[in-house]
């Protein structure tokens, strides 16, 4: 039996390698269609993100965020919970911290934990909600989160709009953040901040608390079969809630360090997707979190190179989106290739049995 | 289409045959390995076997539920290919599962015709299948109401309509899955009689069974299947249950129990006045009065449905109760949470093993520890020692003797009985005072039920209060001290002493024919 979970380990990386070369073809043949020098324009889809410094430089700034989101997700979904309000505690996590960051005078030792709790709370509040209600009420999870989502876009936005608002900003605004407030920047680089490092240290956190800690165990647990769980003597709702509270603000810090990192006043007009794509990330990832940054540097390249083929070539914005798109779609097809898989294992199951007859 | 010509086969004649199969899960387990199989019209055949030994895979190919990996089924003395049940109907081989497949809130007519509606223009003829289930009814002489709502049947009734469905849908070969698990012994021999009628009439059927007797009562050749290889196919007449046990398992099991004296120490359950009403506002036990002692194991008896399972999950905690007290050791428990009643010393043996008692999708050593990974010989600062679970649970393997690929395999890899070793190395091996056990052994093959009977019967010597419920009534009798029985939520029988009761006995308070005074009934209550 241990020979049929290697095949199912080759088969996982088999799928991954033949998913992706599927989207390449299409991607080819999308971008043959549309484009007047295909060749070139493939090859800025594959390599475009490491042309050059300044865009590596992009793909890793890109990835800071979706740390955050992706740990958050992976977290929550493992607890069985399929809450999609990360998108709202990211984006609140942003209006907590411009909130405290236009506070004038606070040393920076004080001023960056400050603003990075008030993301915590706020995306703790957000996400905690639809949480709390599917406990308490029953309530759907995925129809509250969503909804939610609009709940922290427009109160966020109110809040910009007008008691943060900057009248002399000439654009849709918050006031300028406090210089204390604003991220140290790493490697003299201006979008490589502090956030990576919190970024990292998120990931590990996520991987220690899941599958070492007596919490994580019963987040597992809950997720995998809440009856069992509850029987077991695990209090079921208190790990939903606790998990809804923690996976948000892990999110809404995402968002502050985010504002902070890359901005000097809140600009952000709608959703950012982070988010989003932090739910496609804990697919890929399969909710566990140690997979979080490999998926998301794969997304942020993908994202990287589509930006990249978008300003070098004729293709349209439209063609370049659906690109993207087809290329994750394949990624998170788990059923491709399993009737092979099913075919190898009956063979060397086969096998063995030759084998201990043989003996 | 036809040309699969059931007439011509004569009674006696082989009528399907199984030719090597091999059938292989996607987790690489090897169900069936070059199994061969026969049935001859006219007969009704044995499939015996300890859990994981293929019996249900066998029938599930046959069923085309499963799609087998490699051999044939030759059925009429032609090759037939078997990918989907409406195959296997088509072509006149029906099932019945272990689980019933019924819809609960239709109507017995309307999941009689499910899947062969009769029809009006584009509407469901409902007069119509009300008369097909009457003339199927009249013409195998097995009584059924069309109109009654499946959900209000006794489980014995629905499995008469699940043999009626399949008979409604042409099926000449019947494979019955453990039919007889959960019916009382009357309900048992009425169904073996219509079984008997149904031979008598040329159908073939198979029998899955893991009790010795009633196969030996109603088969006419049995094949024994070990460990997914068919071991031998002979006439029932020619063997003895001890013969066919010593096949099922490959070695000499001991089928008798030997019990200690029983050394009665102080009350540790004491149930008084409980009652629990279901959402439906009606009341599933009502008034229930019993004590349970510390070294004594109070027996359950009922026919599924009469309160049974409820009782046992309000003292479990998972129900709440509508009235009435619960007591463990003095102190009430009605408001504790499962962290406390088990920190209590409560050990629940859940009846819904792949719900409630594991995870499928855990690991083993994960199942093991799910209640007492928290605790501080397994938390080191705050971080669970996954070693010392590690070497926990492999030791609590070898003392079950689960079968498996080590700790860290997955239970969904496991067979029936292997799981619930798992769930009854966890519940037993914290030191319980109360004991709760629901159908501990149910399907589970002869060894592993044995190995589960044992372990209980130590903790009995070693002072645990046992409350158990079981459908097994040669088991619930063997192992128990005293019994009570519940009929339609009341207790409405108890036996201080099981030395001389029969199966009979039980099965006519069960069916609520006698009832003992409440006097009688008293004699539960120690204090």
């Amino acid at each position: 039996m241990l020979k049929s979970s290697k095949i199912e380990k080759q088969f996982s990386i088999l799928r991954t390698v033949f998913s992706i070369s599927l989207a390449l073809i299409i991607a080819f043949i999308l971008i043959y269609t549309v484009s007047d020098n295909p060749f070139k324009d493939f090859s800025t889809l594959l390599f475009g993100p490491l042309k050059n410094t300044s865009r590596i430089i992009t793909v890793i700034s890109k990835t800071i965020p979706l740390l955050f989101t992706g740990v958050a997700v992976s977290l929550i979904y493992s607890a069985g919970q399929i809450n999609i309000a990360a998108e709202g505690a990211f984006f609140s996590g942003c209006i907590a911290a411009t909130c405290v960051a236009i506070i004038p005078n606070i040393p920076p030792i004080i001023h960056i934990p400050l603003c990075l709790l008030a993301g915590f709370i706020v995306g703790s509040i957000v996400m905690g909600i639809p949480g709390i209600m599917h406990v308490k009420y029953d309530v759907v999870t995925i129809v509250s989160s969503l909804m939610i989502n609009y709940v922290a876009l427009y109160g966020g936005l109110y809040i910009i709009l007008n008691p943060l608002r900057d009248g002399k900003a000439g654009f849709e605004a918050s006031l300028p953040f406090s210089l204390n407030a604003i991220l140290p920047k790493l490697f003299n680089e201006e979008r490589i901040h502090l956030g990576l490092i919190i970024g990292i240290l998120v990931v590990i956190i996520g991987v220690v608390l899941l599958f070492k800690t007596p919490f994580g165990y019963e987040i597992r647990t809950v997720g995998q079969n809440a009856k069992f769980a509850k029987l077991s003597g695990i209090k079921t709702d208190k790990v939903i809630i606790l998990t809804s509270l923690l996976a948000g603000g892990i999110a809404g810090i995402g968002g502050s360090v985010e504002i902070l990192g890359n901005y000097n006043r809140f600009v952000y007009p709608g959703f950012t997707n982070h988010g989003w794509d932090g739910i496609m990330i804990a697919v890929f990832c399969r909710n566990n979190p140690k997979s979080v940054p490999f998926a998301a540097l794969f997304l942020a390249y993908i994202k990287t190179a589509a930006d990249s083929l978008n300003l070098t070539s004729s293709i349209p914005i439209e063609i370049v989106s659906i690109i993207q798109a087809v290329i994750i779609i394949f990624i998170a097809a788990e059923r491709l290739l399993a009737g092979l898989e099913h075919k190898k294992i009956v063979e060397a199951s086969k096998n063995n049995l030759k084998l201990e007859e043989v003996k | 289409m036809s040309n699969f010509e059931i007439d011509k086969i004569q009674i006696g004649e082989d009528l399907l045959v199984m030719k090597n199969i091999t059938k292989i899960y996607s987790n690489g387990f090897v169900a069936n390995k070059n199994v061969n199989f026969s049935i001859k019209k006219g007969e009704i055949h044995g499939l015996v076997g300890e859990n994981g030994a293929g019996k249900t895979t066998l029938m599930k190919v046959l069923f085309g539920q499963e799609n087998l990996d490699d051999g044939e089924i030759l059925y009429c003395n032609q090759p037939l290919q078997i990918k989907n049940p409406l195959v296997a109907l088509e072509k006149g081989i029906g099932m019945v599962h272990q689980h019933f497949m019924l819809v609960e809130s239709l109507s017995v007519a309307e999941n009689m015709v499910l899947g062969k509606e009769p029809k009006k223009g584009i509407l469901y003829d409902k007069k119509e299948a009300i008369k097909m289930t009457e003339e199927v009814s009249k013409l195998y002489n097995l009584k059924v109401d069309p109109n009654v709502l499946v959900r209000d049947l006794s489980i014995g009734y629905k499995q008469r309509v699940e043999i009626l469905k399949m008979l409604l849908h042409g099926a000449k070969v019947l494979l019955l899955d453990e039919p007889t698990a959960v019916l009382t012994p009357q309900e048992t021999e009425e169904l073996f009689k219509q079984l008997k009628e149904l031979k008598n009439k040329g159908f073939s059927i198979v029998f899955i069974s893991h009790k010795l007797n009633e196969v030996k009562e109603i088969c006419d050749r049995i094949t024994v299947l070990r460990s997914g290889e068919s071991k031998i196919t002979t006439d029932v007449k020619d063997l003895s249950e001890d013969d066919i046990s010593k096949l099922i398992v490959g070695k000499d099991v001991e089928l008798n129990i030997v019990k200690n004296d029983k050394k009665i120490n102080d009350v540790v359950l004491s149930v008084r006045n409980l009652s629990y009403k279901n959402k439906f506002g009606l009341y599933d036990f009502h008034n229930l009065n019993f004590d349970v002692c510390g070294g004594e194991i109070l027996g359950v008896a009922g026919v599924e449905g009469n309160g049974q399972s409820e009782l046992a999950n309000v003292i479990a905690g998972i129900l709440k109760q509508s009235g009435g007290d619960i007591k463990i050791n003095g102190e009430s428990s009605i408001n504790f949470d499962i962290r406390t009643l088990r920190e209590k010393g409560v050990s629940i043996v859940h009846e819904d093993r792949m719900i409630y008692g594991a995870c499928k999708t855990m690991s083993i050593e994960q199942n093991i520890v799910s209640d007492r990974y928290y605790k501080q010989e397994y938390c080191d600062k705050g971080l669970i020692d996954w070693k010392k679970v590690r070497k926990d649970s492999e030791n609590l393997i070898k003392e079950y003797s689960v079968k498996c690929d080590g700790a860290s395999a997955d239970i969904k890899t496991l067979s029936g009985g292997n799981i619930q070793k798992v769930v009854a190395a966890r519940e037993f091996s914290n030191n319980p005072k109360l004991l709760i056990a629901s159908h501990p052994t149910r399907g589970i093959d002869i060894g592993a039920a044995d190995l589960i009977r044992r372990k209980m019967l130590n903790l009995r010597d070693n002072g645990t209060a046992t409350l158990l419920f079981s459908a097994d009534l040669t088991e619930l009798i063997s192992l128990s001290d005293s019994i009570i029985v519940m009929y339609e939520g009341n207790i409405v029988a108890y036996f201080e002493s099981t030395t001389n009761l029969t199966e009979t006995m039980l099965g006519e308070y069960m069916l609520g024919i006698k009832k003992q005074s409440d006097e009688e009934i008293g004699g539960v209550l120690h204090c």
